[in-house]
């Protein structure tokens, strides 16, 4: 195990190096700088904005830029944001705490629904109940997220309208989150997140569902299930223990990209129900070519896919006895 | 203990002299007779908040932006533009040829944490925001054609301004917003720029935020929510028109909703206030849900122009190409320009109805610069023909494009910025009815910043024949762009050669009245030479102004207090927040 652990991180530094490099460059490939906008404001003169150049590090050349900036991040200084004019960090992190909350409820309620279903439709093949999940699922996943949550958005103001009843529209408390008991705000928040975690992960939920089917169907085939059922265990026995543990394997296999996903947000989610979360951050940053804020996110979220990966290839070990990590 | 009381004495004399000032009654259209108090207005903005620091914030709404409401040395009178002594004590004594202001300022002033309003507060904030290392955005208020103005403090309460030339904005560059030098200036002096900038992050507990004005920082949500509440000083020097204290409200509250949709939802929802409508199908909504009982609100449509523009501009630098650089130089192609410029079609098209025709680089909101003597050239296709034909494009091709006698054929490329949806469809208006009369446009939107790059470029062969963006800002007591107008500035956008000279004599005209009408304090005076520059500037036509949007006002029913119709613009809003009151 130990090993193990030690190899990865240690591949991991070229990976990390060469990410880095692509990240910073790309990023300053694009044309123009965070003062851009500037030039346009007829109340900011040449001289300002070539003072505020040089106080951002923006005058110099891209791989002096870099080099520094790599300096900074081995001592685990990401820089400052330009827009914030604060540590990159300080700015992500109540963000991605945001983001996590809502994340982890989307991923429970995602595997709740997509692992019963996926078992079921495999297990009662092409029954009725099968295809209108089936149907149900596919429309579901034709639409993009985020345009189904302006549909509940504007379903939600007409129950508002109709039933005077008090359902969050957008945002994460409550105007009156200070003066709730810990148990209220605990349930002011789920309140506020439940709407978007749940759009989110039905939407994603589809995916998840066929590939558990199809796993189902391709090992409840097999010899071994045969057999299984042949010396007479339980039908029950033969669907969770023998067919779902061999089934889920690639799933598993694929957990480690959930973790950069899980501070990466919920997408457009967040920005149309106001969460704030990671994403609508994100997105201003691109725009306003906030470089530190975008390359010191990326590096973070390249990281948590390294360890992520890690883990979920630890993962595989204990549900696949077939696979050793050391 | 004999000098505290002598102190307390003297305090309590000191507030029970001081005058306060008086919010005139005109500035509402509802008067608080009922003596409502108390209660918050509930605000959104687009974007997150980004700073609580005002030396180092650059946003267009912002926490220290919110609580500089209500300081200043001056203020703009909605009802006639004028600016009226506020945290000053009376009208500034002018000397030295109208360059030296000597001010007091009004006593009894205090910050939110009680301190004192002194001199040395206008002092401190003017050295932080004059230090280039500060990086601030107001850097270059304080400087008059690169000269800088000095201030200078002659005892606690009394303030001398030196500008480097008579400037009709004086007042204004004084009434910038003093922060107290009890924190920045103690920072500045021991740990000079960098611990200015350190001060004030969004992660500084709100309790340690002062104020001088209305509102002090109560919390701080990222990316959420963030609440102001009252200063409670700050009603001892601020009263209505019956001698309360203002403001009536306690709280003034912004959520964050980075989508419009959801601020639109959230509004309908009665969750926020007011909203900002941007089209025709918010209006919409906004009146369906007033007229089926769901939501009550004011909704007052089209209420003035917005301050801001769209335009094209046409390179005169383009030594590459004589043909096309002579073209853009011959004003006679420019005004043809103008009247291919379909702006009735851009309004009803692009902006929904919404919207109002632009002819000059004054927005038509500030009215009492815009002069009937200046030329407009409107839409007419006919006239366009004919100045195009004296230019010596009398033929056309096969195609339907013009030629010249050397059957070379009229068009130019023209482009906006990719993503903005009203300019990519100003600009097919705009060439369908260039097509029309025989001009190819080759219309494409591209990269924001390569069009900002192609924009500010200087020299003889600057990389664009022509693009459609817009500006917006700008005051209604000079309303010409200092960066724009007079020649070698960075927007003077169609001619910008390396020595920044002056092509043409109406350039050097326009130049020549910019920089007089900005040293002229007499309003009139000013206004007859916004006139000549207006018209010098029609008459040249080096930019094609097309079209602005709209500003419309609507708010919940629960508030009162605000303007009068004709005082509501976009200029000054819909509301005096120290007048708005909670029904």
């Amino acid at each position: 195990m130990i090993p193990f652990l030690l190899r990865r991180a240690l591949q991991a530094i070229p990976t990390l190096l060469l990410a880095s490099l692509l990240i910073f460059f790309v990023i300053s490939l694009a044309p123009g700088d965070f003062l851009t906008p500037a030039k346009l404001n007829p109340n900011i003169s040449p001289e300002q904005i070539a003072n505020l150049e040089r106080s951002f590090g923006l005058d110099r050349p891209v791989w002096q830029q870099y080099l520094l900036w790599l300096g900074n991040m081995l001592r685990g200084d990401f820089g400052l944001s330009f827009q914030y004019q604060q540590p990159v960090l300080g700015v992500i992190w109540p963000r991605i705490v945001n983001s996590l909350w809502l994340v982890l409820l989307i991923l429970v309620i995602f595997y709740a629904v997509s692992i019963p279903l996926g078992v079921f439709g495999a297990v009662r093949q092409n029954s009725l109940g099968d295809k209108s999940v089936n149907v149900v699922l596919y429309f579901l996943l034709g639409f993009p997220s985020f345009f189904i949550a302006l549909i509940a958005l504007y379903f939600i103001v007409q129950a508002r309208f109709a039933t005077g009843l008090d359902i969050p529209i957008g945002g994460m408390r409550s105007e009156n989150f200070a003066e709730l008991s810990p148990f209220r705000q605990a349930l002011d928040v789920a309140k506020h997140l439940i709407v978007p975690a749940l759009i989110l992960a039905i939407t994603d939920a589809a995916g998840l569902t066929r590939v558990i089917r199809g796993q189902m169907l391709e090992v409840m085939r097999s010899d071994y299930i045969r057999t299984a059922r042949a010396k007479g265990v339980s039908e029950r026995t033969a669907i969770w223990k023998h067919t779902f543990r061999n089934a889920i394997l690639p799933i598993v296999a694929g957990i480690g990209g959930t973790l950069p996903g899980l501070i990466g947000g919920a997408g457009f989610i967040e920005v149309v129900f106001a969460y704030p979360g990671i994403t609508p951050m994100l997105l201003n940053a691109i725009n306003t070519q906030d470089l530190y804020l975008i390359a010191g996110f990326t590096m973070i979220t390249t990281v948590l896919l390294i360890i992520g990966n890690a883990i979920s290839d630890i993962l595989l070990a204990v549900v696949d006895p077939r696979v050793s990590v050391s | 203990m004999k000098r505290a009381m002598f102190v307390a004495l003297a305090m309590t004399l000191g507030s029970a002299v001081a005058a306060p000032f008086v919010y005139p009654a005109a500035w509402t259209a509802e008067q608080n007779t009922a003596n409502k108090r108390g209660g918050e207005f509930r605000n959104y903005t687009i974007s997150d908040f980004k700073s609580i620091n005002p030396f180092t914030d650059a946003e267009a709404t912002s926490i220290p932006g919110t609580m500089e409401a209500g300081a200043g040395l001056f203020i703009q009178d909605p009802r006639n533009d004028e600016l009226i002594p506020y945290m000053a004590d009376g009208a500034p004594t002018v000397s030295n040829g109208g360059r030296r202001f000597v001010v007091k300022i009004r006593p009894g002033m205090k910050f939110s944490d009680g301190q004192p309003i002194t001199a040395d507060d206008w002092i401190t904030t003017y050295r932080i925001h004059t230090d280039d290392k500060v990086g601030s955005n107001s850097y270059d208020n304080f400087f008059l054609n690169k000269k800088p103005i000095t201030v200078k403090k002659i005892d606690n309460s009394t303030l001398q301004f030196d500008f480097p030339q008579q400037s009709a904005k004086a007042l204004v560059l004084m009434s910038y917003t003093p922060w107290p030098d009890h924190i920045f200036g103690a920072a500045y002096r021991s740990g000079g720029a960098e611990a200015v900038k350190k001060l004030w992050t969004l992660g500084t507990p709100a309790n340690q935020v002062v104020s001088p004005g209305m509102w002090t920082l109560e919390s701080y949500q990222a990316g959420e929510r963030t609440v102001l509440k009252k200063n409670p000083y700050w009603g001892e020097w601020n009263k209505d028109s019956r001698g309360q204290a203002l403001p009536y409200l306690d709280r003034y509250s912004y959520r964050v909703t980075t989508d419009l949709n959801a601020a639109l939802a959230a509004y309908l929802a009665g969750q926020i206030d007011t909203f900002g409508p941007r089209n025709a199908d918010d209006l919409a909504q906004i009146k369906r849900a007033i007229d089926g009982g769901n939501l009550k609100a004011t909704l007052t449509p089209n209420v003035s122009p917005q301050a801001q523009s769209q335009w094209i501009t046409f390179n005169w630098n383009k030594a590459s190409d004589p043909d096309k650089q002579r073209l853009f130089r011959d004003v006679r192609f420019r005004r043809a320009m103008s009247h291919i410029a379909n702006r009735q079609a851009m309004v009803q098209l692009a902006l929904g109805g919404l919207g109002s025709e632009n002819y000059y680089s004054v927005y038509p909101i500030f009215k009492n610069y815009i002069s009937d003597a200046a030329p407009k050239y409107r839409y007419d296709l006919a006239q366009a023909t004919r100045l195009l034909s004296q230019i010596g494009y009398t033929k056309k091709n096969a195609q339907g494009y013009l030629v010249n006698g050397a059957g070379k054929v009229l068009e130019f490329n023209l482009a906006t910025n990719a993503g903005n949806t009203v300019r990519e469809q100003l600009g097919r208006i705009f060439a369908d009815e260039a097509r029309k009369v025989g001009v190819k446009v080759n219309f494409t939107p591209i990269d924001f910043n390569n069009l900002v790059g192609q924009l500010t470029a200087k020299g003889e062969n600057r990389p664009f024949d022509a693009i459609l963006l817009g500006l917006s800002g700008g005051d209604n007591i000079w309303p010409f762009g200092q960066n724009v107008t007079p020649c070698g500035t960075n927007l003077h956008s169609y001619n910008n050669p390396t020595s920044g000279a002056c092509l043409t004599p109406q350039e050097s005209l326009m130049t020549k009245l910019y920089y007089q009408g900005d040293a002229t304090l007499n309003v009139a005076q000013r206004r007859a030479i916004g006139a000549q520059l207006l018209k010098a500037e029609a008459e040249l036509q080096p930019v094609v102004y097309l079209v602005g949007g709209n500003y419309h006002v609507t708010y919940n029913e629960r508030l009162g207090g605000e303007y009068s119709r004709e005082m509501m613009d976009a200029y000054y809003g819909a509301r005096n927040i120290a007048l708005t009151f909670i029904k």
